[in-house]
C-alpha cells in the first residue's frame, strides 16, 4: 500500500516538476491569467461611460432646460453639446464624434402643462449596440425621475421613444469578472493538460511510462492531480482578486464555491487530457485545445444568451462545461444559495468529467495492450 | 597550398560559451584531393565542430582554414556549390514524399532536379511517393546522402551518416560515396564504426579538440579489430574490470528454464505483415542478440515483447508471466531502454533518476541509495543538476541505461543501446551488460554493431518479419562460411534474398 502511494507520488511529483521546474514556465503559468483578468475586466466593460451627447432643445422653456440640466448633472456623460442644427448633429453621429442625439420638440412644455405625454426623441448609433443600450437606459432613468416631478402636479409624464431593439439588460462588471474567471480557468487548465500526454508521446517518454509497472488508472491520476491543483490555486487567486480588487461580494458559501470549482476544473482537466491523448504531437494538441476553446466560450452563454441560439446549438451547450460553471459562478456570487440549487449544474459537470477522463484512460489502455 | 590539396587547416581554435568550452584546440590538418578521410573520436571530441568549421557554418576563433582554395567564411557562396554537407540529423521534411524532398532540395541548391539515377542506385526508386517520415532508418540516411551528393560536389562532409544503420545499408552508403564524382571527390566522414574507418585512405583520431593520430589506418593496425584496440589505446585506454552495477544484484527465483519467451509473435498492419512469426526462448543469464536490417521488424517485436504493441496473435512471457494477459505484473520484472533517448529532457539528471526509482517502487532510503549508486557507477556528478536534455549523447545513453537497471530488474531489454555512442563508451556499456548477465540477468539486445554481436551468447537474425537464422555467433559464422559477424550477416541475408 505504501509502495503504491510512493509510486503514485513519484509520478505526481514528476508532473509538478515538468510544469514548474524552470522560472520561465512558472511565470508563463502564473502571470498571464492574473494580468488578463485585470486587463479584460477593465477593458471589456459593458457599461457606457464617457459618452458624448448632443441635445437639440427646440422647446427652450423652463421645463426643457430642467430636463437638460438633469442630464448634464448626471455624471454618466463625458460631454453634453447643445446645438440647434440637426444636420450637423447627424454628421457628428455618423463620424462617431458623438454617441447620441436627443431632440426635444417645440411642444414639449405645452404638452406637459396640458397633462399630456411629451415625446423626446433619442437617436442612437446602432453600430455600437452596447453604448446605445446604455445611453437609452440613462435617458430613460433621467426622464423617469423628471416625470415624477410633474405627475403629482398635473398628472402628466414623459416617455422616451427609442429605436434600440436590444433588451436593455443592465450588465455590470461583476458578471464580466466572474465569467472571465471561469474562462481563464479553462484556458489555464487546457494549456496545462492538452500538452502533457502529447509532449510525452513526442519525446518517447510515454512508452517509458507504459513499460513501467504503472497502470492506466495510476497514469491518469498522475496526469490529473498536478494541473487540477495548480488550476485550483489560480482560481482561488482570481476569486480573491474579484472580491478584493473588484469589490464583488461572494454571497454564497465559500466551501461550496471551492467544491464546485473542483468539479468544474476536473471536467476541464478531463477535456484537456482527452484532447492530449488523441493527439500524436504537441502541435496537434495545441490546435485541438484552441479548436475546443473558441466554440466553448461562444456557446457558454457569456457572449450571447443560450436561449437566443438555434435549437441544435442549444442542445450542444449541454456538452459544454463552461456553460455550467459560469452559471454556478454567477449564482454563488450573486445569490446566497446551497448545494441543492446548483446541483442541476454540478451533475452535468460530473458526467463530462467522467466521460472525458474515462476516454483519456482508455487511450492509455489502448497503448498498454 | 598546392593544387593537390583540398583542405588546409592551420592552428584552428574554436571555443563555445565565451571561451569556457574548448571544442577545437590549435588543430592543423592537410587533406589531399580525392582522399577519403575517417574522423574518429570520443563524444564531444570536436568532430562535428571541425566539420562545421570546414563548411563555413561556424566562425573560427583563430587560425587558418582553406577549402578548395577558398575561405569557407568569406567565399561561402562559391564554396556552397563545391561541397556537400550531411549533418548528423539531416533535415528531411517528414510529411513530404521522397521526391518532394529531393525537388525542394534541388531548388535550394539551384540544381537539376533529376535524381532518378541516384535513386535507382540507392534502391529508393520504388519509394519515391512515400513520405520521408515513413522510411526506415537506413533509407532516411540514404536519402540524406543523395541530397548531400546532389550537384556533384568536390568535397563531401558527412557527420556520422551510418548511426543506426544496418551493415547492408552501410555498405550501400559507402558505395554511393565512393562513386560520387567518379570516385574523385574528397570525403571527410566522421564515424563511430572502426571497421568503416579502417577501410578509409586516412584515419584522423581527435581527442579533446586535438589530433592525436593522422595517417593510414593500416599503419596503425592490420585489421579493424586491432585497429579498434589501438584507437582505444590512443584515447587513453580502457581497462575492463568487474562492473559495479551487478554488485548487489539478487536474482529472484525463476519458474522453469526460460526467463524470456516469445511465442509465435505476429503483427499485422492491415495487409502488411511487420512480424510474420517470431519465436525464441532465452535462458536466465543469457545475452540474446536480435540482429537484422532496418525495417525487418526488430523494433516491432521488441515493442510486443514489452507490451507497447498488441500482438495480432501469439504472446510473450517474461519470468513466466504472460505480457498480454497480465501486462503490469510482467513489466515489473523488466528494465527497458528505448532506441530513442526517452527520459525527461527538462528534468535534471537527479530528478530523472529519482522519478524512475519511485516509479519502480523504491522508497526512502532504498531510493536514495539507488540514485547514489547510479551516480557513482556512471559518473554523473558533473551533470547531476543540469537538464538531461543538455547532456552529451554518450551521457544520455548512460542515463537511459541507469534508469533501466536501477531497480535491479531480472530481465533487461535494450533497443540499440550503443547507437551513436563512441567506441570507449560502447566498451563500458558492454562491460556493464556482461557483468549483469553473469549475475543472472537475462538480456535481450538489438544492435547494428556486428562486433557487439560477438558478445552475445546467442544471436537471432531477423529479416522481413521472420527469423532466418539462430545460434551462437560461432555457429552463424560457420553456417555462412564467414570470418566476422558482419560478413556472416551480409552473406546470410544475401543468400535469403537469392532463394526466398
Amino acid at each position: 500500500m505504501i509502495k503504491c502511494f510512493s509510486r503514485l507520488w513519484a509520478l505526481i511529483n514528476k508532473e509538478f516538476l515538468t510544469i514548474l521546474r524552470d522560472t520561465k514556465s512558472r511565470i508563463i503559468i502564473i502571470a498571464p491569467p492574473l494580468i488578463q483578468l485585470a486587463l479584460f475586466a477593465n477593458i471589456l466593460t459593458m457599461e457606457t461611460k464617457n459618452a458624448t451627447l448632443i441635445i437639440i432643445d427646440n422647446s427652450q422653456t423652463l421645463e426643457s432646460r430642467e430636463l437638460v440640466a438633469g442630464i448634464e448633472n448626471s455624471r454618466w456623460f463625458a460631454k453634453i453639446i447643445r446645438s440647434d442644427n440637426l444636420q450637423q448633429a447627424q454628421r457628428a453621429l455618423e463620424s462617431e464624434k458623438v454617441q447620441g442625439i436627443l431632440v426635444i420638440r417645440q411642444d414639449f412644455s405645452r404638452k406637459l402643462k396640458k397633462g399630456m405625454t411629451a415625446d423626446i426623441q433619442l437617436i442612437l448609433d446602432g453600430r455600437t449596440p452596447t453604448t446605445a443600450i446604455g445611453l437609452n437606459d440613462y435617458i430613460t432613468q433621467i426622464a423617469g425621475r423628471f416625470s415624477q416631478k410633474f405627475t403629482p402636479r398635473t398628472g402628466a409624464c414623459v416617455s422616451t421613444l427609442t429605436r434600440s431593439w436590444f433588451n436593455p439588460n443592465v450588465v455590470y462588471q461583476w458578471y464580466l469578472v466572474i465569467s472571465l474567471i471561469v474562462i481563464l480557468a479553462l484556458v489555464i487548465t487546457l494549456m496545462l493538460t492538452s500538452l502533457s500526454v502529447a509532449r510525452e508521446r513526442e519525446l518517447g517518454t510515454f512508452e517509458q511510462l507504459i513499460v513501467s509497472p504503472y497502470t492506466a488508472f495510476e497514469i491518469l491520476i498522475g496526469k490529473t492531480v498536478p494541473p487540477l491543483f495548480i488550476a485550483l490555486i489560480l482560481q482561488a487567486a482570481m476569486t480573491a482578486a474579484a472580491v478584493f480588487c473588484f469589490d464583488i461580494p461572494l454571497t454564497g458559501p465559500f466551501v461550496l464555491f471551492i467544491l464546485a470549482s473542483f468539479i468544474a476544473l476536473l471536467s476541464f482537466v478531463g477535456v484537456g487530457l482527452f484532447i492530449s491523448s488523441v493527439c500524436d504531437n504537441q502541435q496537434q494538441a495545441i490546435l485541438g485545445a484552441f479548436a475546443f476553446m473558441m466554440p466553448a466560450i461562444l456557446l457558454s452563454g457569456f457572449v450571447s444568451p443560450i436561449e437566443d441560439m438555434p435549437l441544435f446549438l442549444q442542445y450542444l451547450t449541454y456538452a459544454n462545461p463552461i456553460r455550467f460553471f459560469i452559471k454556478i459562478g454567477n449564482s454563488l456570487f450573486l445569490k446566497d444559495i446551497g448545494l441543492a440549487d446548483i446541483w442541476p449544474e454540478l451533475m452535468p459537470l460530473l458526467v463530462i468529467s467522467f466521460a472525458t477522463l474515462g476516454f483519456a484512460a482508455l487511450t492509455f489502455k489502448r497503448n498498454l495492450e | 597550398m598546392t593544387a593537390a590539396t583540398c583542405i588546409e587547416i592551420k592552428n584552428l581554435t574554436k571555443t563555445f560559451d565565451n571561451g569556457k568550452t574548448l571544442a577545437v584546440d590549435q588543430l592543423s590538418l592537410t587533406i589531399a584531393k580525392g582522399q577519403t578521410v575517417g574522423l574518429i573520436g570520443a563524444d564531444g571530441a570536436g568532430k562535428t565542430t571541425l566539420l562545421r568549421l570546414v563548411d563555413g557554418l561556424l566562425l573560427p576563433d583563430s587560425g587558418y582554414v582553406s577549402v578548395c582554395g577558398l575561405d569557407p567564411v568569406k567565399d561561402k557562396q562559391m564554396l556552397a556549390s563545391k561541397t556537400g554537407y550531411m549533418p548528423q540529423k539531416f533535415g528531411l521534411y517528414e510529411d513530404l514524399t521522397v521526391r518532394e524532398n529531393l525537388e525542394f532540395y534541388a531548388q535550394l541548391k539551384n540544381i537539376d532536379p533529376d535524381f532518378s539515377q541516384m535513386l535507382a542506385f540507392a534502391g529508393l526508386s520504388n519509394f519515391q511517393d512515400r513520405p520521408a517520415g515513413k522510411l526506415s532508418g537506413g533509407m532516411k540516411q540514404k536519402l540524406g546522402l543523395i541530397c548531400a551528393l546532389a550537384g556533384n560536389p568536390e568535397l563531401i562532409l558527412l557527420d556520422e551518416p551510418s548511426v543506426g544503420v544496418d551493415p547492408l545499408s552501410r555498405r550501400e552508403l559507402l558505395k554511393m560515396v565512393k562513386q560520387a564524382k567518379g570516385g574523385k571527390a574528397t570525403v571527410l566522414w566522421s564515424t563511430a564504426y572502426m571497421d568503416e574507418a579502417h577501410g578509409f585512405d586516412i584515419a584522423v583520431v581527435i581527442d579533446r579538440g586535438r589530433i592525436i593520430y593522422c595517417g593510414k589506418p593500416e599503419d596503425l593496425a592490420p585489421d579493424s579489430r586491432q585497429f579498434e584496440e589501438k584507437v582505444i589505446e590512443l584515447m587513453g585506454g580502457y581497462k575492463p574490470k568487474e562492473s559495479p552495477v551487478a554488485e548487489n544484484f539478487v536474482m529472484p527465483p525463476v519458474k522453469g528454464e526460460y526467463t524470456v519467451e516469445a511465442l509465435d509473435l505476429v503483427k499485422c498492419y492491415g495487409h502488411f505483415h511487420a512480424v510474420k512469426n517470431n519465436s525464441f526462448r532465452i535462458r536466465k543469464g543469457e545475452i540474446f542478440g536480435l540482429l537484422g536490417p532496418n525495417g525487418a521488424g526488430k523494433s516491432t517485436s521488441f515493442k510486443m515483447m514489452c507490451g507497447l504493441a498488441k500482438p495480432t496473435s501469439g504472446t510473450a512471457r517474461i519470468m513466466g508471466t504472460d505480457i498480454v494477459k497480465n501486462a503490469a505484473a510482467a513489466r515489473s520484472h523488466l528494465g527497458y531502454m528505448a532506441q530513442k533517448f526517452s527520459l525527461y529532457p527538462n528534468l535534471s539528471v537527479r530528478q530523472n533518476l529519482e522519478f524512475f526509482a519511485g516509479a519502480y517502487g523504491l522508497v526512502g532510503q532504498q531510493a536514495k541509495e539507488a540514485v547514489a549508486r547510479m551516480n557513482k557507477i556512471f559518473d554523473f556528478s558533473r551533470y547531476l543538476d543540469g537538464n538531461a536534455g543538455n547532456l552529451p549523447l554518450g551521457y544520455k545513453q548512460r542515463l537511459s541505461l541507469a534508469c533501466a537497471i536501477m531497480h535491479n530488474p531480472p530481465v533487461l531489454f535494450l533497443d540499440e543501446p550503443t547507437s551513436g555512442v563512441d567506441v570507449m563508451t560502447r566498451r563500458e556499456f558492454w562491460n556493464h551488460i556482461i557483468s549483469l548477465a553473469r549475475k543472472g540477468v537475462t538480456v535481450l539486445v538489438t544492435t547494428h554493431f556486428m562486433d557487439e554481436a560477438e558478445f552475445c551468447d546467442r544471436v537471432s537474425l531477423f529479416y522481413r518479419g521472420q527469423t532466418i537464422a539462430t545460434g551462437t555467433p560461432e555457429e552463424l559464422k560457420r553456417q555462412a562460411a564467414a570470418q566476422t559477424m558482419e560478413e556472416a550477416f551480409v552473406n546470410i541475408i544475401l543468400q535469403q534474398e537469392q532463394n526466398p
